[in-house]
């Protein structure tokens, strides 16, 4: 049983309203599934669910919500959406898509979420400290969160994270328990040639190693000291496309694990639990593209969307060269990293090339359902997880590459990367 | 055959069971427009489990299933009911907004004692599964 106390109660009898009622019934119900004691306070929460998640459906449930009176009590934040609110029109946005995209803006601004459209949030201010309990609704940020900051979430759907934003609290169970977030496996990367390693590798070595660990908890071993924060993302939100694990302790990185015998809580096993070879990296450039037609529609950056040390290496690689008249190339961020795009000039010189910043969305999904019926059938991106959800969500036909390889297939408008067919 | 489990929710649900030995995600497993279980080598592959009391040992996948699932039931083409041998988020934050009944960790095994046809009774008020009626029988 859940132990509540007096405010708890009284939200769940309804005395704070009806949506207040209901987010507390999602925790309390959520809650004793997993045998919790009590709810805890979030101080950060981030929600995920954009027009082609929610449908008609899903609105209509955030739009009732909101009439019931329920509004946030946490500083919560929106991941991206599926167009530039700003450029519909210029994006030729079917009308069908901009009156619900209207909608739910309307009803996350009314329910006091703050419209960032963005997932990377902890850029503009959602940033909970070490040991903090949050619940972030997006597989990527939820790890990043749980491995870098050292702030604890649960692998939350939209429903719970909404609903802790609104009580202020959460069940207190999985990884906001320390008991809970022991390593359990050890993974040795040592025999791979990292110091060569770029950004995509990473990718590639995160979709390997996600299928090894599954829902486990990993320790990494031998990774370079000088990692960059790019390869620790690239390994983080693809080992959550094909992996459900929350929380991955990076020996020497990871606040909790500056030890071996840190991280395990005890005695680390003897000899590695998993290693991955460079044969299997290899493969997974194979497995994650889809596509065996060399000319590109489309080339898509942000996913995670772009950071600005990102955009200023894509306008760099690019040199000023026209793109290929049949190739459209789009950088996917967050407005303020736009604003930054503007301030520094990029923006000016990619447009004079024909590649465009948009706004508000990522390369996963969000934009694939208008681009689809804009005839972009083949998209090359540099996101392992882009990858994924474009072909098996979308259709998209797909390749995986490196940030250059990427650049360079936008000019030609042929894949340039590496060749994976039978 | 009674069987004692837990409940998530509250309610009862009588009717028609459909039992699933694999796990079941509803993002990109189910079509909310009809119902029908669409995962490629699934043991309900081309199968609906609207209106029916849906069996299976575990959800997976996406954590956005609950948001697939309160469509499908939306478009009358959720299970109205479901057992799980092990509780998992995803599913249990379905049958809560859509307030379906539910129960997990039942006694007996349900994948060993229910056969798909078979007419049960789900009483979540009390944590009781019934079968009422044996298929083919």
């Amino acid at each position: 049983m859940i132990n509540l106390e007096t405010e708890q109660k009284e939200m769940l009898r309804g005395s704070m309203g009806p949506g207040v009622s209901k987010a507390m019934e999602i925790l309390y119900a959520y809650g004793q599934c997993y045998d919790a004691r009590q709810m805890i306070p979030v101080t950060s929460v981030h929600v995920a669910g954009n027009f082609p998640v929610l449908m008609d459906e899903g609105i209509e449930w955030l739009e009732k919500l909101a009439e019931d009176g329920a509004r946030v009590s946490v500083f919560t934040t929106k991941n991206p959406e599926m167009f530039d609110l700003e450029r519909a029109e210029a994006l030729n946005v079917p009308t069908f898509y901009q009156v619900r995209q209207k909608r739910i803006h309307e009803v996350l601004k009314k329910l006091g979420i703050i419209p960032t459209y963005s997932c990377h949030h902890y850029l503009v201010g959602n940033v909970p400290k070490f040991g903090d309990h949050i619940a972030w609704a997006s597989s990527g940020s939820q790890v990043y969160a749980n491995s870098v900051i050292g702030a604890r979430s649960n692998r939350d759907g939209d429903h719970v994270a909404l609903a802790a934003a609104i009580t202020g609290v959460i069940p207190e169970w999985g990884l906001h328990l320390t008991k809970n977030r022991k390593a359990e496996v050890l993974v040795d990367v040592g025999r791979l040639d990292l110091k060569n390693f770029s950004t995509a590798d990473y990718k590639a070595l995160g979709w390997q190693l996600g299928k090894k660990i599954g829902m486990k908890i990993p320790a990494f071993v031998n990774l370079p000291a000088n990692i960059d924060i790019e390869a620790i993302k690239g390994i983080l939100y693809t080992i959550t496309v094909t992996g459900a694990t929350g929380l991955v302790h990076m020996v020497g990185i990871t606040p909790e694990a500056p030890t071996l015998e840190a991280a395990f809580a005890g005695p680390p096993p003897k000899t590695p639990d998993i290693t991955v070879s460079q044969n299997e990296i290899d493969a997974a450039y194979k497995e994650i593209s889809s596509s065996s037609e060399k000319k590109v529609d489309l080339v898509i950056f942000g996913c995670p969307q772009c950071t600005i040390q990102e955009i200023k290496e894509i306008t760099a690689m690019l040199d000023g060269r026209k793109l290929n008249s049949e190739t459209r190339l789009w950088i996917c961020t967050s407005r303020w990293v736009k604003t930054l795009c503007e301030r520094m000039g990029l923006l000016d010189k990619l447009n004079a090339s024909g590649a465009d910043i948009v706004c508000d969305i990522g390369a996963a999904d969000g934009p694939h359902l208008y681009l689809r019926e804009q005839g972009v059938r083949v998209i090359a991106v540099n996101s392992a997880k882009a990858s994924y959800y474009a072909h098996n969500l979308f259709g998209m036909e797909t390749w995986f590459g490196t940030t250059r390889q990427c650049v360079e297939t936008a000019v030609s408008g042929k894949w340039e990367g590496k060749n994976h067919e039978n | 055959m009674k069987i004692k489990a837990k409940p998530v929710t509250k309610g009862v649900a009588e009717g028609e069971a459909i039992v699933s030995n694999m796990p079941i995600s509803f993002t990109g497993g189910m079509d909310p427009d009809t119902g029908i279980i669409r995962e490629p080598g699934h043991e309900l592959e081309g199968k609906s489990v609207a209106g029916k009391i849906l069996i299976f040992p575990v959800g997976k996948g996406s954590t956005t299933g609950s948001w697939q699932f309160y469509a499908a039931f939306k478009r009358g083409n959720a299970p109205k009911g479901i057992i799980n041998n092990t509780v998992e988020g995803v599913v249990a934050v379905s049958a809560i907004i859509t307030e379906i009944p539910m129960v997990y960790a039942p006694e007996n095994d349900p994948l060993a004692c229910i056969k798909t046809g078979d007419f049960i009774r789900l009483d979540a008020d009390n944590g009781i599964v019934e079968i009422i009626t044996k298929a083919n029988q």
